[in-house]
């Protein structure tokens, strides 16, 4: 079997899951930004592993799934969780509680939002993690002459949780507020209601859900929870609820890749004795 | 009367919409949301218009339609599919060669490496923020090679934004066949190429009807849910028609009565 894993890096979890279908006997080949090219030369891979979330990977995500070749995560709602606003607007179709956004060129920003809404927290409409995101206090943080548009959240002041899932599995951890997946975090026993959401989440998203991982802050008053940023296929650099997830995670790839396959093949049978 | 609201850029509503606005305003009440000025809210939710109409296609448009489309049932022409399709060439050509209809050959490249055919055009990835095309024609060896050079300035300029060029493959026409899709009626223009004449309007007359061009055009329009569009073909020497441009914002002034037919179809819809 061909394998093609699509990934920023070749070190890291994709190294470790290169080498893991490699002991099996798979040609691996890791496509970063820098051998990336989108086109019918793709098609030699049996599937494709979509790691990282950069625009181009998510291109080629979209060219694969079209042209019949499976790849996991699913490349569109990997996108949906990429792109701030349609993952806000999933998570409320997930019926899960989210911050409240405003978007706006900054000169209009700067003269229509109340000063109570303040802090907010300034983010890139791209992005996943903690990459350029930054706590704004008041109006007077915003800059006029900034032709770019803005995305600012309310800022949820509470406890703050990385929770990661592996099919059933959660392993809860407790973060520092606006850190990235890597930071120092203390594992916690998943709390019911964080479990709850959880089994919600992966049900919305069905077979598109096989692992990920979500940023919850609980609020501190109301101990609302709500999800801050949605993650498809995150290090899993801070998972402490077993040994190492890798394998784990490749197995489900190939399960979901042979259903994906079997029901490629069942829809091809069926074209065939329509026509 | 029906409440339409126009969903509009600055450019649009200074230079492409005036006799369409006056007459408009003269069958339906009017109420303009305007990108460069608007103030989304999340949480905010309440709109009373029986439809609204996209022209324009910036973030914020894309935006305030998603929410419109997520929270409640007011139609918008075009959809928030069909304009995040319509932008991005790379993403319509994928899916517009897997519904059958013929596009140019196409791939997306880091930069420095060319693709896997000779005669070329770069096109920017997403046709989002500058309207303006302009074209860098060069020939190396034998072989025709266009860039766009908004594309060029996402990849080396001060609008950096990538390392990926996207590439289609020349495809060689006497004539820029351009046809329009408002609902379920096509329009049959034909111009010389912008590479040959760059004033669009002084080659362009109405043209008798093209099945094919029917037929790609409606499934384009089914495969996209894309309500009111452009498309551009170019024919090649033995007669095949390829698809290289569709435009979810077209400016329907080039048409005879653009204005009132694109106008009287929005109000038609309101009524449904």
């Amino acid at each position: 079997m061909n394998v093609g894993i699509l990934s920023k890096r070749t070190t890291n979890l994709a190294g470790e899951i290169k080498k893991f279908y490699e002991n099996k006997g798979f040609n691996v080949v890791i496509y970063t930004l820098e051998n990336l090219s989108i086109n019918e030369n793709l098609f030699n891979n049996d599937f494709y592993i979509l790691k990282s979330k950069n625009l181009f990977f998510l291109y080629a995500g979209f060219f694969l799934k079209a042209n019949n070749i499976p790849v996991v995560p699913n490349p569109q709602v990997s996108f949906m969780q990429k792109n701030r606003i349609q993952s806000h607007f999933l998570l409320e179709k997930a019926d899960l509680l989210t911050p409240r956004f405003y978007l706006g060129k900054s000169e209009t920003l700067i003269n229509q939002l109340d000063s109570e809404v303040f802090p907010l927290i300034l983010k890139p409409i791209m992005g996943s993690g903690s990459k350029g995101v930054k706590v704004i206090n008041s109006v007077q943080e915003l800059k006029a002459e900034d032709k770019e548009i803005l995305y600012l959240e309310n800022f949820i002041k509470g406890l703050h949780y990385n929770v990661y899932f592996i099919d059933n599995r959660i392993c809860t951890l407790i973060k520092p507020p606006l850190s990235n997946e890597h930071a120092d975090m203390k594992k916690v026993n998943t709390p019911k209601d964080i479990e709850d959401l959880i089994k919600k989440w992966r049900l919305f998203l069905a077979e598109s859900n096989l692992f990920g991982h979500l940023d919850i802050v609980r609020e501190e008053s109301s101990k609302d929870l709500y999800v801050v940023d949605p993650g498809s296929f995150p290090e899993f650099t801070n998972w402490k609820c077993s040994s190492s997830p890798v394998k784990e995670i490749c197995n489900l790839i190939l399960n979901q890749v042979e259903e994906m396959k079997n029901k490629l093949n069942n829809d091809i049978q069926h074209t065939r004795v329509n026509e | 009367m029906k409440k339409i609201g126009i969903i509009i850029d600055k450019y649009h509503l200074n230079y492409k919409v005036t006799d369409f606005l006056k007459y408009l305003k003269s069958i339906a009440k009017v109420k303009l949301y305007v990108d460069e000025s608007y103030f989304l809210i999340s949480s905010n939710h309440h709109f009373d218009e029986d439809l609204f109409f996209t022209k324009g296609k910036g973030d914020i448009i894309l935006s305030l339609v998603k929410l419109i489309e997520e929270h409640t049932n007011i139609p918008v022409i075009n959809s928030f599919k069909a304009s995040c399709l319509a932008i991005n060439r790379f993403l319509n050509s994928t899916y517009l060669r897997k519904a059958g209809i013929p596009v140019p050959d196409f791939s997306l490249n880091p930069k420095g490496v060319t693709p896997p055919f000779k005669d070329f055009i770069i096109k920017n990835i997403v046709d989002q923020g500058v309207y303006k095309f302009s074209p860098i024609i060069m020939e190396e060896n034998g072989n025709k090679r266009v860039a766009d050079k908004r594309a060029l300035d996402e990849v080396d300029g001060k609008e950096h934004q990538y390392n990926y060029l996207y590439y289609q493959k020349f495809i060689k026409s006497k004539w820029e066949y351009k046809i329009y899709g408002i609902g379920e009626d096509v329009y049959f223009y034909k111009q010389l190429p912008v590479l040959i004449n760059p004033n669009k309007t002084e080659s362009r007359e109405k043209i008798e009807e093209i099945s094919d061009l029917k037929e790609y055009c409606l499934k384009a329009m089914e495969v996209m849910d894309i309500k009111i569009t452009s498309l551009d073909f170019h024919k090649t020497q033995d007669g095949q028609f390829f698809l290289t441009d569709i435009n979810c914002t077209p400016n329907f002034n080039y048409m005879k009565n653009g204005h009132k037919i694109v106008a009287d179809y929005l109000l038609e819809q309101a009524r449904n």
